[in-house]
């Protein structure tokens, strides 16, 4: 059941890559421009350099052979060159990629941690003022912009108070060098002398892109964990269980939370796609050297390889993401493991 | 002074077209160390009576007693806490449904252990305690009669089958040592042979223990063999309550003696090919009541006075509600 499990997981991933990268090799031809330019990011070669990538790309034979041989370079971490820094892309995706994963973890990390209890305690509070206060909060910020309200943010606490930093990820004083990608994990492993500082300003960097994204997905999360408390309190085990005679604790910590958290867990997952696309435009408004702030001056500079690699990258990041935590959260549910009785 | 005495219990429930009477004027009594049956259709409010005394009826869901007491405490009126108590020490609840009633996420073991009470055990360190209560676990399962208790204890209630589950809720429920168990449609959807395993065990617990049941079904045949004493119910009114065996011998409402006779087993100078006794028509929904006697469209004897609804009347241990009952000697 679990290998079976782990097995129809693992061939959903390798096929939905497959494809993914499929449509990135496809863009390159559907892009304006020398298909073999798109591939490789090499412009304005002489004919003898383009006769030899011609070659290399294989694009003498057919498409299939293509193909295998774009799939090759993939792993191989040749993604082509940038048109407009004329560096490998692969190099600067895995800067990029990681200042995205790291704000977008933070701000999930923030928003679990706001979103949950508040949603129990909604549920506990169900049809009462505080539940519907809660709620009504939910909606409103649920349904921000998400680029006007880092713009608020950014008026309100930058421009007027003065409290926090306007943009990018450390103050241009330190001088950390980008080895990780992990912004603490570098000030960690660098050679500065005032890591304190650099740690502090990080974090202050830090607090107005994670908030603009926290108030977004902890009303989504709020809201799942209280629909599914207050489903799991209504239903008829839990009913027993009071009539077992334990007490409203036990009965909500033995068979509350656990009850109520299984089922959403999956959820979460499918959050982190719309979380990273929400971080990417953060990453705009806040210059924050993320991948959706490279994908978008890509996109305004016309450079058809690194849109190609960039949508490849975080297509398959979210891909990997979803599946990954869809499985341990079937993993972890014993309703789904072990031997099943027959339905009757 | 009676276990259990519930007298003109109503419920309300606000539906489309107002408030509904979803039980009405409910009278019930139950006396130590006896088992009663409360017997009637689908949809004629047993599982409601159920939920009203285990204390599980939705908050706003109006209801309504002159009398619901407990050894002579309301249990209405009381504190949740009090209630609890009550509900750990001297009533158990088995509900139907047994797949629905276990927390899917937790195992068997955990479940029947949590609801073992901290004064039944006496360890000094919570590892004696532990073991304690695993040994008191495993001998509920014996008595139940599971004997493979290891597999058990261990599995998730999607592993296992549903008699099993409904035994185990069971076990669950003797626990404390109840002084009453309200076993709701106990047999429901099980085979001949696990069916007889659970009458026998409950007429074992009732006559071992003193143990009064409130056996809630519509298996006729399963409860004429058990229980001392029957209410019947139609469309959420009690119509006859007494004797089991004055009920058989001699009905006095026109609905409890349609049903005994649409009971093949309880005619043995039937002959074949003869078609079942039925009454016409079928039990109205809760949205189109009728007034007075809720079995008055569909009764053989009823008369203009049936749409006011009938007083309960009382002769000995016997009542009924019905302004025609049917004659007293003549069968």
């Amino acid at each position: 059941m679990i290998l079976r499990t782990l097995i129809r997981n693992t061939n959903l991933l390798i096929s939905t890559l497959l494809i993914l990268s499929l449509f990135s090799f496809v863009l390159a031809f559907l892009f304006p421009g020398d298909p073999l330019e798109n591939l490789s990011g090499l412009t304005n070669l002489s004919e003898q350099e383009y006769e030899r990538v011609f070659l290399a790309y294989g694009f003498d034979q057919s498409y299939v052979t293509q193909f295998w041989i774009y799939l090759n370079k993939l792993f191989e971490g040749d993604w082509g060159l940038s048109f407009a820094s004329g560096i490998p892309l692969w190099q600067e995706l895995s800067l990029a990629l990681p200042a995205s994963i790291e704000l977008s973890i933070y701000s999930l990390f923030v928003s679990l941690m706001i979103g949950i209890p508040l949603g129990f305690w909604a549920g506990f509070k169900y049809h009462k003022p505080a539940d519907y206060s809660l709620l009504a909060i939910s909606v409103v910020s649920y349904s921000l912009p998400i680029f006007w309200l880092a713009l608020i943010l950014i008026l309100i606490f930058s421009l007027s108070l003065g409290w926090l930093p306007l943009s990018g990820r450390v103050s241009l004083l330190f001088d950390i060098p980008e080895v990780s990608g992990f912004m603490f994990v570098d000030i960690f492993n660098s050679e500065i002398d005032n890591k304190n500082a650099a740690y502090i300003s990080a974090l202050k960097h830090l607090i107005m892109p994670t908030l603009s994204l926290t108030i977004i997905t902890a009303a989504i999360i709020f809201r799942l964990t209280r629909r599914s408390f207050i489903d799991v309190m209504s239903s008829q085990y839990i009913k027993t269980a009071y009539t077992r005679g334990l007490s409203h604790t036990q009965v909500i910590l033995r068979h509350g939370v656990r009850n109520t958290l299984l089922p959403i867990l999956p959820l979460f997952a499918m959050q982190s796609a719309v979380l990273l696309t929400n971080a990417m435009i953060v990453e705009f408004v806040y210059s924050w050297p993320g991948v959706g702030n490279w994908l978008i001056q890509a996109i305004s500079q016309r450079d058809y390889p690194a849109i190609r690699a960039g949508m490849l990258a975080v297509s398959s990041l979210v891909i990997v993401v979803t599946i990954m935590t869809d499985v341990s959260a079937k993993l972890i549910n014993p309703a789904l493991v072990g031997e099943n009785h027959a339905e009757n | 002074m009676a276990l259990l005495d519930i007298r003109n219990l109503t419920l309300e429930i606000e539906g489309t077209s107002g408030w509904m009477k979803a039980l009405d004027k409910i009278n019930l009594t139950i006396e130590e160390g006896e088992i009663r049956a409360l017997v009637g259709e689908s949809g004629s409010g047993k599982s409601l009576i159920v939920q009203a005394i285990a204390g599980t009826i939705p908050e706003n869901w109006v209801i309504t007693a002159d009398r619901l007491t407990w050894k002579g405490q309301d249990l209405l009126s009381m504190s949740a806490n009090e209630r609890r108590k009550v509900m750990r020490e001297e009533i158990a609840v088995v509900f139907q449904n047994p797949v629905l009633s276990l927390d899917p996420s937790a195992t068997l073991g955990e479940q029947l252990i949590e609801s073992i009470p901290r004064s039944l055990v006496d360890g000094k360190w919570f590892w004696q305690r532990a073991a304690q209560r695993k040994e008191i676990a495993i001998k509920l399962l014996h008595k139940v009669g599971i004997r493979d208790h290891d597999s058990y204890l261990n599995s998730y209630p999607n592993q296992i089958a549903d008699d099993i589950s409904q035994k185990f809720l069971i076990a669950c429920a003797l626990v404390s040592s109840p002084k009453i168990l309200i076993a709701d449609d106990p047999t429901r959807g099980m085979e001949i042979s696990t069916k007889t395993q659970i009458l026998k065990l409950f007429t074992k617990l009732n006559q071992t223990r003193q143990l009064s049941i409130l056996f809630v079904s519509h298996d006729l045949l399963a409860i004429s063999s058990m229980a001392d004493s029957m209410t019947v119910l139609y469309c959420g009114q009690t119509v006859e309550s007494g004797k089991m065996s004055q009920l058989r011998k001699r009905p006095l409402h026109p609905y409890t003696k349609a049903l005994l006779d649409s009971a093949p087993s309880f005619r043995k100078d039937l002959p074949p090919r003869t078609p079942l006794a039925t009454l016409e028509g079928s039990m109205p929904t809760l949205q189109h009541l009728p007034i007075g006697c809720r079995l008055g469209p569909r009764c053989p004897r009823a008369q203009k006075e049936c749409v006011k609804v009938p007083e309960n009347r009382r002769v000995q241990e016997h009542s009924y509600s019905c302004h025609f009952p049917l004659h007293r000697d003549k069968k």
